[in-house]
C-alpha cells in the first residue's frame, strides 16, 4: 500500500459546551485525494479548519508526513504554523475573498505568495504568476487587473493558481464550487481535478455535494451531527450506502 | 511437479461463501441478495454468469469490485505479483490502489469526465495503469480503431456521443494495457451486431493474452462465443459452474 501523506486521528473541537466535530480521524496516501461529505452543520468544514490550524482544535492528532519525519500540526506554533502555510500547505475557501486580497491585481496576490516563499526577482516572479494564471486558464490580459473586477468563477481560479503557486504537498478544498453558477462550477471543477491528476499533491475536499465528492476523490467519509458515520470508496458510499444517514443523503441526490 | 507450475495454477480471483444483503434503513427492508457464493477464474479464463435478473450477477461483480460491500466471505485476489487479499475485507485504500493498477470494470454506462476528449478519456485510463502518457495515447488510438470509433470523434466529448460509441469507448478504456482480472457487465448491451462482434473479439484476445475475466451478457450468443466457464445463479445461489454447452444445456431445459 502507498505510504500515507496525512494522518489524521481523534479530531476533536468544541466550541464551548457545543459540539462541532468529534474523533474525525482518516488516513490519506501521498497524490491521493480524499472527500468530506455531509449538510451544513455536520462538522466537515471546522475539522477541515482544524487541520489547516486556522481553528484550534480542542483535541487530536493531525500528522503530516514531511521530509524528515512526521510532524503533528496541532503542536506547531503560530510562527511554524504560518511558515507552513506559504510552501506546504494550502487552502480553498468557499468565498474567494478569504484567499485573496480582492483589492490587489490577479497577479499581486500570487506575488504575494512567491515572495513569502523566497522569491525576489522581479521578472521571475511576474512569469511564474503568468504562467500560473494560463494554467487556471485566467486570461493573461487579466492579469494586472484588481481581484474585484473579476467574476466569481474567475475569482475562484485565481484562488487556485495562488493556492498551488509555491507546489503544496497538502491542499484542502472547502467548498470550492458551491455558489458558482452550474456551467461555472463544472469549469472550475475539471480545473481542480487536472490539478490534483497532473500534480503529487495530496488533498481533502470536503462539499455537501455528491457529484463533486465523485467526481474528485477515490475515497470518502460521510460526516453527520459532528460525527463521521461511515467511510468508503466514494463510488461504494453512492451505490452501497450502509448508514442510514448516508443512505437518506443519496437519495435526496438522486432525487 | 513444480512449485512454479503449481503456483501458476492458482486462480487470479477466488470467490469463496461470499453473502451480500441491503439493509434498507428508512423502509426497514432486508433483502439477501447472495447466499454464499464459490467459484474461481483463473488467468486466461472467462468465465460468465448466467441468471435471470435479481439472480445476483451484477451484485456479485459489484461486490468483487467493492463498489458494493460484501456482507462476509472471500473475495481472494492472486495479484500480478502472487501476494493474495481479501477484497471483502482489505482497507479501501488498498483497494483504490488495487482497483488502478490491476481490475478493470466495464459497465454499460460510460461514467464520462465533462470536458475531456474521447482520446484524452481512454488514454487517462492508461495513464492511471502507470502508463507513459505517449505510450497511453498511442495505445488509446489502437483500441479506439479496434471498436470502431472513427478518427472524426476522438476530439469531441464522449458526452455528446450516442449510447452505443460511448460503450464502446468505455470498453476502449477498460481494456487498455489489459488488467489482471476484467469485470464486464453488459458491456454489448446497445451495440448493433458489426460493433458487438469487433467487441467481443477484443475481449475474447484479452483472455487467451491471460487476462482473468468474469462477466455478464445478457444475450447468451456472446457467452457461446467468449466463455470457457459458465456459472448458473439463481436467487443469489450457484446452482451450475461448468463447460458452456453443458450449462448452457442444463439451463435451457
Amino acid at each position: 500500500m502507498s505510504e500515507w501523506a496525512l494522518h489524521v486521528e481523534g479530531l476533536t473541537k468544541w466550541y464551548g459546551s457545543t459540539l462541532a466535530c468529534r474523533d474525525v480521524g482518516f488516513t490519506v496516501a501521498a497524490g491521493e485525494a480524499i472527500g468530506i461529505i455531509g449538510e451544513s452543520g455536520s462538522g466537515k468544514s471546522t475539522a477541515l479548519r482544524c487541520i489547516a490550524g486556522d481553528v484550534r482544535a480542542s483535541s487530536g492528532r493531525v500528522l503530516l508526513q514531511k521530509e524528515g519525519g512526521a510532524i503533528d500540526l496541532l503542536e506547531l506554533s503560530d510562527a511554524e504554523r504560518r511558515g507552513l502555510r506559504v510552501d506546504t500547505l494550502s487552502i480553498v475557501f468557499q468565498d474567494p475573498s478569504e484567499g485573496l486580497d480582492l483589492r490587489v491585481t490577479a497577479g499581486g496576490n500570487i506575488a504575494e505568495r512567491l515572495t513569502a516563499a523566497g522569491w525576489r526577482n522581479f521578472s521571475a516572479i511576474r512569469s511564474r504568476a503568468r504562467d500560473l494564471l494560463d494554467r487556471v486558464d485566467v486570461p493573461i490580459d487579466r492579469m494586472d487587473d484588481l481581484v474585484e473586477t473579476f467574476s466569481g468563477g474567475m475569482r475562484q481560479r485565481v484562488q487556485l493558481a495562488k493556492a498551488v503557486a509555491n507546489e503544496p504537498s497538502l491542499l484542502l478544498l472547502d467548498e470550492p464550487t458551491t455558489g458558482l453558477d452550474a456551467s461555472v462550477a463544472a469549469g472550475v471543477l475539471d480545473l481542480i481535478r487536472s490539478l490534483l491528476e497532473t500534480t503529487r499533491v495530496t488533498a481533502v475536499v470536503v462539499s455537501h455535494d455528491m457529484s463533486v465528492i465523485s467526481m474528485l476523490t477515490s475515497r470518502a467519509i460521510v460526516m453527520h451531527q459532528g460525527h463521521v458515520v461511515e467511510a468508503g470508496l466514494t463510488d461504494q458510499l453512492f451505490e452501497d450506502p450502509q448508514h442510514a444517514y448516508t443512505q437518506q443523503l443519496v437519495s435526496a441526490a438522486r432525487g | 511437479m513444480e512449485q512454479s507450475n503449481l503456483s501458476s495454477r492458482e486462480p487470479v480471483l477466488e470467490v469463496r461463501d461470499l453473502r451480500k444483503d441491503f439493509t434498507i434503513h428508512v423502509i426497514g427492508r432486508h433483502v439477501e441478495a447472495l447466499n454464499g457464493v464459490n467459484l474461481t477464474v483463473g488467468a486466461g479464463e472467462h468465465v460468465a454468469l448466467i441468471g435471470q435478473s435479481g439472480a445476483g450477477k451484477s451484485t456479485l461483480l459489484r461486490c468483487v469490485w467493492r463498489s458494493y460491500r460484501p456482507t462476509s466471505g472471500h473475495v481472494w485476489l492472486r495479484q500480478r505479483d502472487g501476494a493474495q487479499i481479501d477484497l471483502a475485507t482489505a482497507d479501501d485504500r488498498e483497494v483504490a490502489d488495487i482497483r488502478r493498477q490491476q481490475i478493470g470494470y466495464v459497465g454499460q454506462f460510460l461514467r464520462a469526465e465533462p470536458r475531456r476528449s474521447v482520446l484524452e478519456v481512454v488514454a487517462r485510463a492508461g495513464i492511471r495503469r502507470g502508463a507513459h502518457e505517449d505510450d497511453a495515447t498511442d495505445q488509446a488510438v489502437t483500441a479506439l480503431r479496434e471498436v470502431a470509433i472513427g478518427e472524426d470523434l476522438w476530439g469531441t466529448s464522449p458526452v455528446v456521443l450516442s449510447g452505443g460509441e460511448q460503450q464502446r469507448i468505455n470498453l476502449a478504456a477498460g481494456t487498455l494495457y489489459p488488467p489482471h482480472l476484467l469485470l464486464l457487465d453488459e458491456p454489448v448491451a446497445s451495440l448493433d451486431a458489426g460493433n458487438r462482434q469487433r467487441v467481443l473479439e477484443r475481449i475474447g484476445h484479452l483472455a487467451r493474452d491471460g487476462v482473468a475475466v468474469l462477466s455478464v451478457f445478457h444475450d447468451l450468443e456472446a457467452v457461446r462465443q467468449l466463455a470457457t466457464r459458465v456459472v448458473a445463479l439463481c436467487d443469489g445461489n450457484v446452482v451450475a459452474d461448468g463447460a458452456p454447452n453443458e450449462v448452457l444445456e442444463l439451463v435451457a431445459s
